[in-house]
């Protein structure tokens, strides 16, 4: 074992040596700094692989031949050894990627490169205080020092900035240390701590000092200005080292003094991280400049971990694991963000778009991103679910309001970031050139994010349980990502395929779960048939629909609160991939994204209360919630709506589903909305009808969806764009299965999955198929279509089967659950809900036939005169699908049935059946044989109508006979344009986009404060300094002074 | 006397914050902080100081008595050590005002603000 000791010997030794080398010797110089960064990584390495693998005591090392408190001494944990091979990989990383920026700065800069990253183990090691002091003054001198590495103008500045501040902080640093000595005789940590300062009449202010001291270190909002400065203005590669070494250490520090003051302080550390937290995120809104950006996101993740530090009365023995997790998420996505920032050098964020030309750096971005805001796989997901479970366990739900409502505004400006640099034009002006140097640490970093996740998972309770293999598959993808569309989408749906084997002799007995089952895999199979009908590569496609439905299955499967929320969270990132892929998505996967993680976090809290209840992980605690239960169920419920896109949080659907690629459109409606079903069924099946609150609860849900009903059809029917009406149309059924589940009752119920797998059914199809459509005549419009019955007959029938479907009309299946509902209105007694759900059928009609009317029937547009069928790779799984349809319709005892008696444990039964015939108190109906009158009906008078037709005399389209004047142009003889011009006069009120202005103003809102707050950051020097005093003063008031 | 001494420094401490935060000229803020520094330094002196006692350098008493002869030696090395920091420090404060004032021709702290927000 090398000791410790040596990393400040070796690397003071190699400093001085660099420091009598010739300038002219860069090779060698750089030599030597690569070869003392290893030297330090390999020595706290070793001591990391000791405490890991050997379970080694926690070493202490001497100097000087003294035991303390005579002398300094170090300590060499668990702890040093992770944070000093993190601070050593960083640094050595770093050094390799600034070598050519320190070879031209010369020698001497490379010797205060290493000094820098040695300062910063010492910091973390050291065991004496004014040791302490000293290597933070160190490693700020050589910041001080870095921060000249880019000979530019505003470096100079922040570098003077980022001087004044920190000697004004090391000063009081220094104040706070002397009077400690004074009152306690010891220099040393231990001693200190054994000399219980709060105790002793004066200490208090002397640890004031010294707290505030390193407080300050931590950049707290608003005395930070000089910090972001920093970050803003140094090279990328030294604010790298910054924000994920610097801050590593610092925040250690803030850790191991924290035993000094005892209880007292740590409130105050919470309060002042959560506010730096929020605020920095808040500011980071309005930032368009990447590396200020990161700024203020490095400074509100290191206020993210002083408040975990703070709050470790109420975390435990899990504060390490749970600080660490988050630590080590923003370590490597900051390093390796501004390492990006570096090689793509754009002033603004808009100008990484330049990534869309780099498929596996863009794909690092996410990481990063992802890994920032807490998604799974990355260990942020697994610290923030146990400090959120943690903090629930204790009540404290202030604090989980404040780390939720940080994080949200966190994801504001990330994913509008991750959005511009999927979607935006490439910019000319940027060019990424390959530098192997550059890449290595980006690409290092990325990596161990996904290790660090899959490591941290098991020490989470329940994370043995989580099920890493369908990632592992999305991984596979995405390394084959190269090969053509046929062979991944073979490979693909042979992977569902292969797991649906085996995951459904795993349900049985869980009908519920096999029906979802169904939805998700069943679905995931049909829709990426019809990606045979696309050429090319499709770069990404794969790996993100693979990641959807993994998370989709991954909810079927979870028997755990956190396996449900880990997959939810998967389901989530990957229906985010694939709304943006389509042309005009970017606002829409934005507002996807935002309503997304809002409806999650809410999520999230929900299950923390459940969790809390009894310090149950089992999903089964969600039928257990005794704390703040309504609020519980509440927000579960509301989480689940951002899914379903229930009234007053739809807005974000019409986009999104109307401008994704053709067949990711019935991907995220068919498929991914019946997630919030899912959800919202299983949170009503734990609920019950017992709870308190839960009857008020459901009955304005009841409302919500009948409202939802009601204004998607209104929506959907004054849409001229096809895609978006069918879009609307799905807010309406969403509206229809909320309402019914609402209900309570079996007949409900029965009703509710009847809609849920007619929607899942004819809205595959008509998605395939209209999508199908529009991307063939390249338009979105009806009124420039028409005609197509002609040229897509199959088309024709397909979409003609699924709105008979929509329309409830016998005989197919959207009558049995029109049948139902209505049944259950009226045996639950909500006739006024029941009256503007019936009105919402009507108006429903309005769209269907403009949906039929506009694009199939009336005249052929001069443009489509040679159009022929759509793809035969649609129409595939659309018939299907028709022919699941038939089968639902002409035989719904073979799944309501069994559906029903499920239902019974729960609900008293009310429906009955008898053969074919299903009976409730208020009449009976009978699928077969309606299907078999119908169809017999139906076939006599196409037959008839055959024979009768042979005598029939075609004419052509343009034939007088059409109208009193002869037409040329077919648009004047069809009208497809607002043909409900009166209804709107009529209706149009209910259409106006109040929700969408009131979300408008919301954003507008957040953007004005977060411009107005940051005008504190003047950019005058002076008034940092200043800052840096009234905080301290402030701070002084509050906690002492009495204020 | 040893109040006095804490009080000067103290004093000094303030001079120097006061300095800091009021000068608009670069050099002149960079005394303050030299001024600051000295403050805390004579603070520390003070603090070890015991009455009637010599500096605890062994050449000049035994080794013997040394005990009961000296004041506290570790504010002593701790001044030390800072004064030698403070330099450190200075010095840099400085490198940064030639090269703010090569930049602009100009030592005024109001004139660079080009980062904000």
């Amino acid at each position: 074992m090398v000791t410790p000791i040596y990393i400040v010997a070796v690397i003071l030794g190699l400093a001085f040596l660099l420091g009598i080398l010739k300038s002219s010797m860069t090779r060698l110089g750089s030599i030597l700094m690569i070869g003392g960064l290893v030297f330090i990584t390999f020595v706290s390495g070793q001591w990391l692989y000791e405490f890991l693998v050997n379970h080694r005591a926690t070493d202490i090392i001497y100097t000087a031949g003294f035991l303390p408190p005579y002398a300094i001494n170090l300590q060499m944990g668990l702890n040093e050894a992770i944070l000093t091979t993190m601070i050593n990989i960083v640094g050595l990383l770093g050094g390799i990627y600034l070598l050519d920026s320190l070879k031209k700065t010369g020698i001497n800069s490379m010797a205060i490169f290493i000094v820098f990253v040695m300062s910063l183990n010492v910091i973390v090691m050291t065991r004496d205080i004014f040791n302490l002091f000293v290597f933070l003054e160190i490693s700020s001198i050589a910041t001080g020092g870095l921060i000249l590495l880019d000979n530019k103008r505003k470096a100079f500045q922040a570098g003077m900035k980022y001087i004044i501040a920190t000697g004004i902080i090391s000063n009081f640093l220094l104040i706070g240390i002397i009077f400690s000595y004074y009152f306690a005789s010891s220099l040393n940590i231990d001693g200190l701590i054994a000399a219980n300062l709060m105790s002793i009449k004066g200490g208090a202010i002397a640890l004031f000092t010294i707290y505030v001291s390193i407080i300050l270190e931590l950049k707290p909002f608003p005395a930070n200005g000089w910090g972001i400065d920093v970050y803003t203005a140094s090279n990328p590669g030294i604010s790298a080292l910054i924000s994920a070494g610097s801050a590593t250490a610092a925040l250690f520090v803030a850790y191991k003094l924290m035993p000094m003051g005892g209880s007292f302080w740590l409130p105050y550390f919470a309060i002042i991280g959560a506010i730096t937290f929020i605020g920095s995120n808040l500011m980071g809104t309005r930032q368009e400049n990447p590396n200020r950006l990161l700024g203020y996101s490095s400074i509100g993740q290191v206020g993210l971990i002083l408040m975990i530090i703070g709050l470790s009365p109420y975390l435990g023995k899990d504060t390490l694991l749970i600080g660490f997790s988050i630590l080590i998420s923003h370590y490597a996505a900051k390093a390796g963000l501004f390492w990006l920032s570096g090689i793509i050098k754009s002033k603004n964020i808009q100008g990484w778009s330049a990534l869309r030309k780099h498929p596996y750096l863009l794909f690092l971005f996410g990481t990063f991103i992802f890994a920032l805001i807490g998604f799974p796989p990355f260990p942020s997901f697994f610290g923030k679910w146990n400090l959120i479970m943690a903090l629930a366990a204790h009540g404290q739900y202030a604090w989980m309001t404040a780390i939720l409502a940080g994080s949200f505004t966190e994801a504001i400006y990330l994913f509008k970031w991750l959005g511009y640099s999927i979607k935006l034009e490439v910019p000319e002006d940027i060019t990424i050139k390959f530098e192997w140097n550059k890449y290595l640490p980006i690409y290092l970093m990325g990596i161990l994010l996904y290790f660090m996740g899959m490591y941290l998972a098991p020490f989470t309770e329940g994370g043995v349980y989580i099920n890493f293999l369908p990632l592992a598959f999305v991984f596979l993808l995405f390394a084959l990502d190269f090969l053509p569309v046929y062979v991944k989408n073979t490979l693909s749906i042979a992977g569902i395929i292969w797991y649906m084997v085996r995951l459904f002799p795993l349900l049985e007995h869980d009908l519920m779960r096999e029906i979802f089952a169904g939805i998700f895999l069943g679905g995931a199979v049909l829709t990426l048939v019809a990606g045979y009908a696309k050429k090319g590569k499709r770069p990404g496609f794969y790996p993100m629909a693979l990641l959807m439905f993994s998370g989709l299955v991954g909810l079927i499967e979870a028997n755990t609160l956190l396996e449900f929320f880990f997959s939810w969270e998967l389901m989530t990132a990957g229906s985010y991939f694939l709304i943006i892929r389509g042309k005009r998505s970017m606002p829409h996967g934005y507002s996807y994204m935002l309503f997304s993680i809002g409806g999650a976090y809410a999520i999230l809290f929900g299950l923390a209360l459940a969790y809390a209840s009894g310090l149950n992980i089992s999903l089964a605690a969600l039928g257990h919630i005794t704390q703040l239960t309504t609020l519980a169920y509440t927000l579960l419920a509301v989480g689940f709506m951002t899914k379903t896109a229930s009234l007053g949080l739809h807005i974000w659907l019409p986009g999104a589903h109307g401008e994704a690629e053709s067949d990711v459109s019935p991907m995220v409606s068919a498929i991914l909305l019946k997630a919030g079903v899912f959800g919202l069924m299983l949170l009503f099946f734990y609920m019950g009808t017992g709870t308190p609150g839960s009857e008020k609860l459901l009955y304005v849900l009841g409302w919500v969806g009948a409202l939802t009903a009601l204004s998607g059809n209104l929506g959907a029917v004054f849409q001229e764009d096809a895609k978006r009406l069918l879009a609307y149309s799905s807010i309406g059924q969403l509206g229809y299965i909320l309402f019914s589940i609402t209900m309570m009752t079996q007949l409900g119920w029965l009703a509710g999955f009847t809609y849920t797998i007619n929607h899942f059914m004819f809205k595959a199809i008509l998605f395939l198929v209209i999508g199908g459509i529009v991307v063939k005549l390249g338009t979105h419009n009806m009124y420039e279509m028409g005609g197509m019955i002609k040229k897509m007959p199959y088309s024709f029938v397909a979409v003609l089967i699924s709105i008979i479907v929509i329309g409830g009309i016998p005989p197919l299946s959207g009558f049995a659950g029109k049948w139902l509902l209505y049944n259950a209105v009226i045996q639950k007694g909500w006739y006024f809900q029941g009256v503007v759900v019936f009105f919402a059928g009507v108006i429903a009609f309005l769209y269907l036939f403009k949906l039929i009317h506009s694009v199939f029937l009336g005249q052929l547009k001069d443009n489509h005169r040679n159009m022929k069928e759509i793809s035969a790779w649609i129409l595939i799984p659309s018939y299907i699908l028709i022919i699941g349809i038939m089968v639902f319709s002409a035989f719904p005892q073979w799944v309501l049935k069994p559906i029903g008696n499920m239902l019974t444990v729960y609900f008293p039964k009310s429906l009955y059946w008898q053969g074919t015939r299903a009976f409730t108190s208020l009449g009976y109906w009978d699928g077969t044989t309606t299907m078999i009158v119908v169809v017999t009906a139906f076939t006599l008078l196409l037959g008839w109508l055959v024979i009768a037709s042979k005598k029939v005399k075609r004419i052509g389209q343009f034939n007088i006979v059409y109208a009193a004047e002869r037409p040329y142009r077919p648009e004047t003889t069809h009208v497809s344009y607002n043909i409900y011009a009166g209804y709107k006069k009529a209706l149009g009120f209910l259409v106006t986009p109040v929700v969408e202005t009131f979300w408008e103003n919301v954003s507008d809102m957040v953007l004005d404060f977060s411009g107005w707050l940051r005008r504190i950051y003047s950019g005058n020097m002076q008034n940092y300094a200043l800052h840096v005093v009234l905080f301290i003063v402030v701070f002084y008031l509050i906690a002492l002074g009495g204020l | 006397m040893g109040y006095i001494i804490i009080i000067t420094g103290f004093l000094l401490v303030l001079i120097g914050l006061w300095g800091i935060l009021s000068q608009k000229n670069l050099i002149k803020i960079i005394l303050g902080f030299t001024i600051f520094d000295t403050g805390i330094n004579v603070v520390m002196v003070s603090i070890g100081y015991v009455k009637g006692k010599t500096a605890p350098i062994l050449d000049i008493i035994s080794a013997k008595d040394a005990l009961k002869s000296v004041v506290d030696p570790v504010p002593q090395a701790l001044v030390l050590t800072s004064i030698v920091i403070g330099l450190g420090v200075s010095a840099l404060m400085l490198v940064y005002a030639i090269k703010l004032h090569h930049d602009k021709k100009s030592l005024d702290i109001n004139n660079f603000k080009d980062l904000k927000w």
